[in-house]
């Protein structure tokens, strides 16, 4: 397998040479983007489990449509669209079940893994995803995708299929009732600014 | 929504920094925070929720994640390659089935999606088909614990494999050159829960690579060993369970049969560590 780094054919290169036939273009494209795939996966909804579901049916899909790419956004924009529809698409599937147990929540923290992160950062990334689940699954996307992954509201737009102000206003919800369960982490200044945004494996 | 005198909400503070309250509106809440320390604070804090949400660091996909996307992929890339070749054939196909030896085992892989009928055809054509009544004994007899796997079931739709259809091709065997199958070597690690999509995979790799290279004298001698005199699909020298290993795909009623032998395969040894059959 080829390192994800390499960045020489574009993305649109690799997804024209997976529609011509290529059996290994869909493959690197997939595995360069994959990490901020699976976070938004994840984080959407709330269950590795399911994120994994998600993320696989994301692939199936984007693997069988990519003649459908027609180029008005940017392939990563398309694939992150894909994956959030998938991931509400779960939520949606579930949504008569009850909510998270304990044993989710360890089960979530076993599979995040440390990632060579230090404790504070992990504490912080673990509050945050906890914070994030009481959110509506469609301001949580907003907000995922807006906040945490760092699409312009354009894009967002592009990606939830809502205009920009709905990403707007879903975010705006979002950020507000989420205050109160991270103010305590937000107050603790060296804890949110010593952690690099950079971090975390997308290059 | 609010009046001067009353402090907005959290919620409409949220939506005046995402810049949704505009107009008079907006401007009244502007006028607001200008001179509410309580309500400035508060919108400080909202800005401060997307800045710690941006400074989470994501984190990488765990790798049981990516190798079950992995292998989800080899089996969409497998099934690709069957559609496109199911709409590509044509009856023409099936009658020049007698190919440059060669080509002989990728000619078979693409037949792999012809009727029964058609395999009737390969194997008075004298492609070795015949042999899997003895290939197939040849798997077991060293290996009674390949027996259950390989043994193909008998199935009355596949004339190929009874005695009489076969005749024309058991003078063949000899003829054979004795590597006449295409023969890769790659890092594939191959694994128990995934050796049937990653077999798969590798078959639909041996078909794209055109050209294969010749197998060492050793892997021809396991070869050997293990498929007796039949022509394997495809013979990989890659890992098994992270230990070199060859993988060595047949033929058989039930589809290819895949056999994982370990490093010690030898012409007299070769005890396969793993098999599956891709239908």
């Amino acid at each position: 397998m080829r390192d994800a780094g390499e960045q020489w054919p574009s993305d649109a290169e690799l997804l024209r040479r997976h529609v011509a036939g290529d059996d290994q273009a869909f493959g690197e494209l997939f595995r360069r983007h994959r990490d901020r795939l699976w976070a938004v996966a994840l984080r959407t909804v709330c269950d590795p489990e399911e994120a994994a579901d998600a993320l696989q049916d994301a692939m199936v899909s984007a693997f069988r449509r990519a003649a459908d790419f027609r180029g008005e956004s940017a392939v990563t924009t398309w694939l992150h669209r894909i994956v959030v529809n998938a991931a509400l698409d779960r939520l949606r599937r579930r949504a008569a079940r009850p909510a998270l147990s304990a044993g989710d929540e360890q089960a979530f923290e076993a599979l995040a893994g440390p990632a060579g992160d230090p404790a504070h950062t992990t504490d912080v990334r673990l509050d945050v995803d906890t914070a994030l689940r009481i959110l509506p699954p469609q301001q949580r996307a907003a907000l995922v995708v807006v906040d945490m992954l760092g699409f312009s509201v354009a894009d967002a737009a592009v990606i939830l299929d809502i205009s920009p102000g709905t990403v707007k206003s879903r975010c705006a919800r979002a950020r507000a009732r989420l205050l109160p369960h991270v103010s305590h982490l937000r107050g603790n200044r060296s804890a949110s600014e010593s952690v690099s945004p950079a971090q975390g494996g997308d290059t | 929504m609010r009046g001067q005198t009353t402090h907005p909400d959290t919620d409409v503070l949220a939506e005046f920094h995402a810049g949704l309250a505009t107009g008079r509106r907006g401007a009244r809440i502007a006028a607001h925070l200008a001179v509410c320390d309580r309500c400035s604070a508060l919108r400080d804090e909202l800005a401060g929720v997307s800045a710690l949400l941006a400074a989470v660091p994501a984190q990488a996909m765990p790798d049981r994640v990516a190798q079950r996307l992995d292998s989800a992929l080899a089996a969409e890339v497998a099934r690709r390659t069957d559609s496109e070749r199911a709409r590509g054939d044509s009856p023409r196909d099936r009658g020049t089935a007698a190919r440059p030896a060669g080509r002989r085992g990728l000619r078979l892989l693409s037949l792999r999606v012809l009727a029964p009928a058609a395999a009737v055809v390969l194997a008075a054509a004298g492609y070795g088909l015949s042999q899997l009544p003895h290939g197939s004994g040849n798997l077991a007899s060293p290996s009674s614990g390949v027996a259950g796997a390989a043994k193909p079931a008998s199935r009355a739709n596949i004339p190929a494999l009874t005695p009489s259809s076969g005749a024309a091709a058991r003078a063949e065997p000899e003829r054979m050159s004795p590597a006449s199958f295409p023969f890769l070597t790659s890092h594939t690690n191959f694994m128990p829960g995934t050796l049937k999509q990653q077999v798969e995979a590798a078959l639909r790799m041996a078909e794209s690579a055109r050209a294969t290279q010749a197998a060492p004298a050793a892997v021809i001698a396991c070869v050997r060993h293990v498929a007796g005199s039949a022509n394997p699909l495809m013979v990989e020298s890659a890992r098994y369970q992270g230990q070199a290993a060859t993988i060595i795909v047949m033929r058989t009623s039930k589809g290819d049969t895949a056999l994982v032998a370990g490093a010690g395969c030898s012409a007299s040894h070769g005890q396969p560590l793993a098999t599956t059959t891709v239908p």
